[in-house]
């Protein structure tokens, strides 16, 4: 039995999508409409009781919530990152927790700002999240710069290269105002890891299959 | 030797209590709020974020709690189920719900300013909205049994100490109403009694009921804000 991925493209399932692609484990795709209320049907609850994608069905049972995905896929698998006993286990828990817990909040705040607060708040959301989400890159960059963490490479995109490229992705595309996108040339280092996770055969393959365009992550258009 | 870096009644304080838990010798490291101590270069050498706590280990330091957590239970084989168990995916979706969308929300009521300057009053009556939606949803786990159950897990210790910063912590006021929430508050009843939470209550001046009956701490060393 193979895992199935719930997909919306260019969703956040697209996330798991690269991970799962590059893994080369065998998935089928679960493909689903947001227009249609897939998201709010019973089938779709009772595999998410939230009702928000992503979602795999795994021989184990459902698992929910993107980085919980991309950790279990890590454990269970191995190669895209290192797990538990093995080198670098301990910085790539502190740093996938930071892009969950700091980056993934500070971009949902800048592509969605009126949500927190409504309407009325969005413009000092939406510009005090850009200034989070670049504080939050620029510590990404400066890691990649520092340490070469072997997860997190050129080399070695990993799991966290499809969750950061992915965010900064809508980041950099979705505001209307130019000048409240992200920009990723500011961020070099991890610029270049991005640019080397989008270019593999695999992630060419999801683009193709998500529309999500030939520089997914370096050039991203809408 | 593991070192925490801490300051009374911060996230250190999860870990703290887990270290108790799974009987890990263990020294503390005071980073001083007063002072912005987590500012300065040798604990940005630790954790570049600049975020408390950070656990030292034999094997390079930790950042993020929940992080900390996970690799605690891994090391020692308790408090979560191990990769490979059918339990731990749900495991690991409530972790992270817990570090990235409610502790990550209660960071917004502790310091509105970075999120909405000029407009704090409004995001405080927003977010502990949601708030008391996230707490609904884990009074919904106890009662399935995923919080609570007989023997404590790293979910249910960093779900206690959220309720103790929820109703101290409101810079914008007060709005955490633990009666809605009896199957948590029984939970965090039953925790305050265990060694683990008596050793981290005297640890950090956090008196007889750090959970049920919270008071603002009265720490031997630092503070909890700067």
């Amino acid at each position: 039995m193979s895992i199935t991925l719930y997909h919306i493209p260019d969703y956040a399932s697209t996330i798991v999508h690269l991970a799962l692609e590059e893994l080369g484990v065998p998935f089928e795709i679960h493909p689903l409409d947001f227009d249609s209320g897939d998201l709010a049907s019973p089938a779709f609850r009772a595999v998410n009781p939230l009702g928000l994608i992503p979602a795999i069905r795994t021989p184990q049972g459902p698992v929910f919530e993107t980085a919980a995905i991309l950790l279990w896929l890590v454990d269970t698998h191995g190669r895209l990152g290192p797990r538990h006993g093995e080198a670098g286990r301990e910085a790539f828990l502190s740093w996938l927790f930071f892009t969950a817990n700091t980056l993934h909040p500070a971009m949902m705040d800048h592509i969605h700002p009126e949500r927190p607060a409504g309407e009325g708040l969005a413009p000092a959301i939406e510009a005090a999240a850009l200034a989070r989400l670049h504080d939050k890159a620029a510590h990404l960059d400066a890691l990649i710069a520092r340490e070469a963490p072997w997860w997190l490479s050129a080399r070695q995109p990993g799991v966290l290269a499809p969750y950061v490229g992915v965010l900064l992705r809508w980041s950099a595309m979705l505001p209307a105002d130019p000048a409240l996108r992200f920009d990723l040339s500011r961020f070099p280092h991890l610029r270049a890891v991005l640019e080397a996770a989008e270019s593999t055969p695999a992630a060419r393959r999801v683009a193709a299959r998500d529309g999500l365009g030939a520089h997914p992550f370096t050039a991203p258009e809408a | 030797m593991l070192t925490l870096h801490y300051a009374p009644d911060n996230a250190s304080l999860i870990v703290r209590i887990v270290l108790h838990e799974l009987g890990l010798p263990f020294r503390t490291a005071l980073v001083d709020r007063a002072t912005r101590q987590q500012d300065s270069a040798a604990f940005r050498a630790l954790n570049p974020a600049g975020l408390i706590p950070v656990l030292e280990t034999p094997q390079g330091p930790l950042a993020e709690t929940a992080a900390i957590l996970l690799w605690l239970a891994e090391t020692q084989g308790r408090m979560a189920p191990p990769p490979g168990d059918p339990a731990r995916g749900p495991f690991l979706q409530a972790l992270f719900f817990l570090s990235n969308t409610l502790h990550a929300d209660l960071r917004m009521i502790f310091y509105p300013r970075r999120y909405a300057p000029g407009a704090e009053a409004a995001l405080h009556a927003a977010v502990t909205d949601r708030l008391r939606g996230h707490y609904a949803l884990l009074e919904g786990w106890a009662g399935q049994g995923r919080l609570g159950g007989p023997q404590p897990s790293v979910l249910d210790i960093y779900t206690a100490v959220t309720l103790r910063w929820a109703a101290l912590y409101a810079p914008g006021g007060a709005w955490f109403d633990p009666a809605p929430l009896p199957r948590l508050m029984a939970m965090a009843a039953q925790l305050e009694l265990r060694a683990s939470v008596r050793a981290a209550a005297r640890a950090e001046g956090l008196g007889e009921a750090p959970f049920t009956r919270p008071r603002p701490c009265q720490p031997p060393e630092g503070s909890a804000t700067g």
